[in-house]
């Protein structure tokens, strides 16, 4: 569903990429597109999007705008957009994020909160105020005295 | 004014006549100038130096990639424009700033399009193409923020141009020495069963982009800057952004 986020391998939007031979440890912060397929151990950053390969290995919380996940998270993840989860995803963390996609066989162990937090508050039935009772007891005499 | 620096090995008798016509198509251009020729004992520093209080203005480098890259050095610390005119064989700088033959490169120069171009910077030395890691046991020490540890038989480069050395020819969006970046390139060393049969060599690279780094090692590894200088790890690289006033040719890769 989100693959209009990146363009193919070759294409202009992609800025790091991290293959399988590296290892990163740390606080990995990048301006631009990330594409993962190593391993990361720390923390991943990006204002714009990530995709993990199904052979990457993450130790790390994410922040991204937009990801796709398709190796193995062990932290949090936080998207501001949208996270689709493939079929070979495999997460280990709670994930908060605006919309989310799960393709069938991926897991998903931990906290999942997708979509915004517009809830309706419950309105109150305001009461209506009581009139005042008339005591015609009352009142009839004092008619009398008028007439 | 210009000033033509000539590299020694154009003193070789089977450069004359490239020479005499190089010199005459200048003349035609109206761009002649002083010429200089090179020699090891000749110091570039103190020779540009004085030319700059002389009021040259423009240098042009006739030569090859080794004969640029040496200058760049002594040009970067003044406020003068580079030009280069390619002769001999290795020669893929000026592929990549635009420049052809010999002939095209003193159209290149009358046409005069300047480019401002980032420079790396090594312990102190500049580079324009690029730096190559000796193969080990390297790690990479990135913004003082996260480390990248490349296994033992990766090449690792780091890269204004585009690599000349590295196989990385698709990547055209990476590698621009207007960017602000440097970029980090590290590729497995396949055999030529793997790239040709494998598939996707591609997605084994990494490709980072970064402003300054330290490249540290166990043992003491050599860092080569543009083919030409050996240093001595621990090595610290940055970017200097419009750091180098370049003659270049419409048909450039950048």
């Amino acid at each position: 569903m989100y693959k209009f986020m990146f363009k193919k391998e070759n294409g202009e939007e992609i800025e790091t990429i991290i293959g399988p031979s590296v290892q990163v440890e740390g606080n990995f912060v990048a301006n631009g597109d990330i594409i993962i397929e190593g391993t990361v151990s720390g923390s991943i950053k990006t204002e714009k999007n990530l995709r993990i390969g199904d052979e990457a290995k993450i130790f790390a919380d994410i922040w991204a705008a937009n990801a796709i996940i398709a190796g193995e998270v062990q932290g949090n993840i936080t998207i501001k957009e949208g996270l689709e989860l493939t079929s070979t995803a495999r997460v280990f963390g709670d994930v908060k994020t605006k919309t989310i996609v799960i393709s069938a066989g991926a897991t998903l162990q931990g906290k999942c909160l997708a979509g915004e937090d517009k809830r309706a508050k419950a309105e109150k039935i305001e009461e209506k105020p009581k009139l005042p009772v008339i005591n015609r007891e009352k009142i009839q005499p004092m008619a009398e005295k008028i007439k | 004014m210009y000033l033509y620096l000539y590299d020694s090995f154009l003193n070789n008798k089977k450069y004359n006549s490239l020479l005499a016509r190089i010199e005459t198509r200048l003349t035609d251009l109206g761009i002649g100038g002083k010429i200089y020729r090179l020699s090891p004992l000749r110091n570039v520093n103190d020779l540009l130096a004085d030319e700059v209080k002389h009021g040259i203005k423009t240098v042009i480098v006739v030569g090859d990639d080794k004969t640029f890259t040496q200058i760049i050095n002594a040009v970067a610390k003044l406020d003068i424009i580079l030009g280069f005119i390619p002769v001999g064989n290795e020669n893929k700088i000026a592929q990549m700033l635009g420049i052809g033959s010999p002939d095209q490169a003193c159209e290149t120069i009358a046409a005069r399009i300047v480019e401002k171009v980032d420079l790396g910077q090594a312990n102190g030395t500049f580079f324009l193409s690029n730096i190559t890691v000796s193969a080990g046991d390297v790690t990479i020490e990135c913004e003082n923020n996260y480390r990248i540890k490349p296994q033992g038989n990766d090449q690792v480069c780091i890269c204004n141009l585009r690599p000349i050395l590295a196989n990385a020819q698709n990547q055209t969006n990476y590698f621009n020495p207007q960017d602000g970046h440097l970029e980090i390139l590290i590729q497995p060393i396949t055999s030529w069963f793997e790239n040709a049969f494998k598939k996707s060599a591609q997605l084994k690279k990494s490709i980072i982009p970064f402003k300054k780094i330290a490249i540290k090692s166990k043992t003491s590894l050599s860092v080569i800057t543009d083919g030409q200088r050996v240093l001595k790890t621990p090595v610290e690289v940055e970017i200097a952004t419009e750091k180098l006033k370049i003659i270049v040719g419409k048909k450039r890769m950048f």
